[in-house]
């Protein structure tokens, strides 16, 4: 266990690392699916397989996509100079985000888990299906969360569509132009 | 086996404490965190968002799967956060592209139309 996990972890924050440092966005997006990769294997070391499933499905294959779909409309895939990728904060925003990470971890790391014990996930996909109707003990409020998500999701669908549109007979596609 | 290998064994098979995928989520959240910062591509600063989001999720199952009173529920608020995070990259990259189309650009420091 502790093998995989520190394998995991190397993999899940080296490639976080490539996202932010590699001077192209192609390599970005798939450091980043890299990255989902390692949290889905965590998933599996959580007693979470069907979430871990959950993320393959979503992140490594549909947002993958659609990033890279972003990429392929707006940009060409080539190398820049840091200069140009990085804004002037960079120095700033590493300490902030240092900050942020080191004050995180001595949080967690000082409080007591001691009466924290491994293996209460819902390990079976039938249990997870009964937490998310809200049918089993303790969950009901996920009967009204799932509907709420749904109507989200559809809302989601139709803005993307309308803000993306162009406009009929007004202008032409320019990223289709070079 | 001498002992001393055996227990070295037994640490490399011993599962790892609630405190380890704890850390690995908050350093994940704060590498997102430095790249939504000092990155200038806005869809690369999507990327950066959705690693923070999966840092938070990383949390989440592990508190769900070591809290005796959580009763696993966690792994059905991360359900419900990847549905959300899977529309927020829905309408963002149609935002990027809407800006890209009548910008030329999406890099986010030079969309400055709104600036006063």
């Amino acid at each position: 266990m502790t093998i995989a996990f520190g394998f995991l972890a190397g993999m899940v924050l080296v490639s976080a690392l490539g996202v932010v440092v590699s001077r192209n966005v192609v390599h970005s997006a798939l450091f980043m699916s890299g990255s989902f990769l390692g949290v889905a294997g965590f998933f599996v070391m959580l007693n979470a397989p069907s979430l871990a499933a959950f993320q393959v499905l979503i992140y490594v294959g549909a947002v993958t996509v659609v990033i890279l779909f972003g990429i392929m409309f707006t940009q060409r895939p080539q190398v820049r100079h840091y200069r140009t990728i990085i804004n002037r904060q960079f120095w700033a925003g590493l300490c902030v985000a240092a900050g942020v990470g080191a004050f995180l971890s001595y949080v967690l790391w000082i409080e007591d888990w001691s009466s924290a014990q491994a293996g209460n996930g819902p390990r079976e996909v039938a249990q997870l299906g009964r937490d998310m109707l809200g049918v089993s003990p303790g969950s009901e409020i996920f009967a009204l969360l799932f509907q709420v998500v749904s109507v989200l999701l559809l809302v989601a669908i139709v803005a993307a569509i309308v803000v993306s549109r162009r406009k009929v007979g007004t202008g032409v596609d320019r990223g289709v132009e070079e | 086996m001498p002992a001393q290998a055996q227990s070295v064994l037994d640490a490399l098979l011993a599962s790892p404490p609630l405190q380890a995928y704890l850390i690995v989520g908050a350093i994940m959240f704060a590498i997102g965190a430095w790249g939504a910062l000092v990155r200038r591509n806005a869809v690369v600063i999507f990327m950066c968002v959705e690693l923070m989001i999966n840092g938070v999720n990383l949390t989440l199952v592990a508190f769900a799967d070591f809290l005796p009173n959580a009763g696993g529920l966690g792994v059905g608020y991360a359900v419900l956060v990847i549905a959300i995070a899977a529309a927020e990259i829905a309408v963002g990259l149609a935002i990027v592209l809407a800006v890209f189309r009548s910008r030329r650009t999406v890099n986010v420091d030079e969309v400055t139309s709104m600036r006063g």
